[in-house]
């Protein structure tokens, strides 16, 4: 999956969001038709408001999903970004 | 064999900072059971629909925790399926009953919400979810608001029809003694409240909510029973993306179609409906899926009234405020909503009563559309 681009079918921006994302807080939430098959929910990375639209242009990268919990663990996982 | 309802009873949801759920289920059971003339001996099982007591309030093994409230010893179920699980409890008691095993049992729905921090309560209700929709830090304001999105690119829907639908229940809330919410609002306050999860906004959004509801599920026949006519549940994929379509909820539909067959009837005949409006999005979804209204048209015909008291020439929708209006203590809901459709169908909803109604549709769904329940109730 990584690495892969893929484009937005829709969006929204999370603005009260749970608990271990409120540093990150408001961040938008799409979901992405990879090019190729297969469709995935992910945060977008690095944006602007611009960037919140349907058929926008993404890849998919590696980022830090949320706080590190209460043992100092940094969760990390799959995030998208627009290309 | 036929299966009736012949005890019904909610207590009032809101913020019941006060009272505990033991109290909260001791007062819905033992209304239910004063309704139906039956004593707690009678009761021969007891189907608890609840989500978050496990992770809200670290109490879990909830069929023996209520049993021992309620004074049995009766076999005891917990049934959790995320904010269908009311709905989903009565159709494990309707199963039970037309198996053989039971004649008479208690549903009760109940959650505790409010005494919890929002933040909490957002991350336990993700469990409704997929992992990788946590992982997304997406919230269920979030993915319906993914849902509204696509809606409103594909047919049109506008942000003003989308408040209607919390306006309309908001007014029929303001009839309902036992809803959390008697105040009316506006589509210009809607569409200026703060904003959750864009195109989402606070008044979009059904409340946080403590409450408990219950039901007496027999096979006996009484001068008052309410029978089920169809007891219907689908399934889909937890996670939104993994769904064919991002216009409706298949479960919904597929619930739906094994109900109208099940009680031999379809959309036109059911006088009143009580439909999972967790947000306005999800109510102009269900009235589509259930087969009301072309896919598209909802929106419009919400709009224009066609389903509110008063402006409605013959179906009703969420006379009881929807979970929008009356509350949405999500494993009590699914169990309201058969109150509600119990009470209108025996005339005794007071204000909000629907004229003649004879056949009720109660419609529950749990995360954003991975469980679908179905229910058909005639007079």
């Amino acid at each position: 999956m990584l690495g892969r681009g893929g484009t937005i079918v829709s969006w929204t921006v999370i603005r009260v969001p749970p608990g271990g994302f409120s540093s990150l807080a408001p961040y938008p939430v799409v979901v992405v038709d990879i090019t190729g098959g297969g469709r995935i929910t992910a945060q977008l990375v690095d944006w602007n408001e611009s960037d919140l639209a349907v058929g926008r242009k993404v890849r998919v990268v590696v980022r830090r999903i949320s706080e590190p919990s209460t043992e100092g663990i940094i969760p990390y996982g799959i995030k998208v970004k627009p290309l | 064999m036929k299966v009736y309802i012949t005890g019904a009873c909610t207590t009032k949801f809101g913020e019941l900072w006060a009272t505990s759920p033991r109290r909260l289920a001791g007062e819905a059971v033992g209304g239910a059971l004063k309704d139906a003339g039956v004593g707690i001996r009678r009761i021969q099982a007891l189907f608890v629909g609840n989500m978050l007591s496990g992770m809200l309030g670290g109490q879990e093994h909830l069929g023996a925790f209520f049993a021992e409230e309620l004074g049995t010893t009766a076999p005891a179920f917990k049934i959790e399926g995320a904010c269908a699980s009311g709905g989903l409890a009565l159709h494990n008691a309707v199963n039970s009953v037309l198996s053989g095993q039971y004649d008479t049992v208690v549903v009760l729905g109940v959650e505790k919400m409010t005494d919890h921090k929002p933040e909490d309560v957002a991350t336990a209700l993700m469990g409704a979810g997929s992992e990788e929709e946590r992982t997304a830090g997406v919230t269920f304001p979030g993915l319906y608001a993914i849902l509204a999105r696509v809606h409103m690119k594909e047919y049109g829907t506008t942000r003003e029809e989308l408040a209607s639908v919390a306006v309309k229940n908001h007014y029929h809330a303001s009839l309902n003694p036992n809803a959390q919410f008697h105040t009316t609002v506006t589509i210009e306050q809607v569409v200026r409240s703060p904003r959750i999860a864009d195109p989402l906004r606070l008044l979009d959004c059904s409340p946080i909510s403590d409450g408990a509801s219950a039901v007496v599920v027999t096979n006996k026949k009484s001068a008052h029973g309410i029978t089920v006519a169809a007891s219907a549940v689908a399934t889909d994929s937890l996670g939104l993306a993994q769904r064919k379509s991002l216009t409706q909820l298949a479960a919904t539909e597929e619930a739906a179609k094994k109900a109208y067959v099940q009680a031999k009837t379809g959309p036109k005949d059911i006088d009143v409906a009580e439909v999972h409006d967790c947000f306005t999005i999800a109510e102009i979804l269900a009235m589509e899926d259930l087969g009301f209204y072309p896919k598209g048209k909802a929106a419009g015909a919400i709009a224009a009234g066609e389903t509110r008291l008063g402006t409605s020439k013959h179906l009703v929708v969420n006379p009881s405020g929807g979970l929008k209006g009356c509350g949405h203590p999500v494993g009590a809901t699914g169990v309201k909503q058969i109150v509600e459709l119990v009470d209108q169908l025996r005339g005794r909803a007071g204000a909000r009563q629907i004229k003649e109604a004879k056949i009720g549709l109660a419609h529950n769904v749990g995360g954003s559309g991975a469980t679908a329940v179905v229910h058909i109730l005639k007079k």
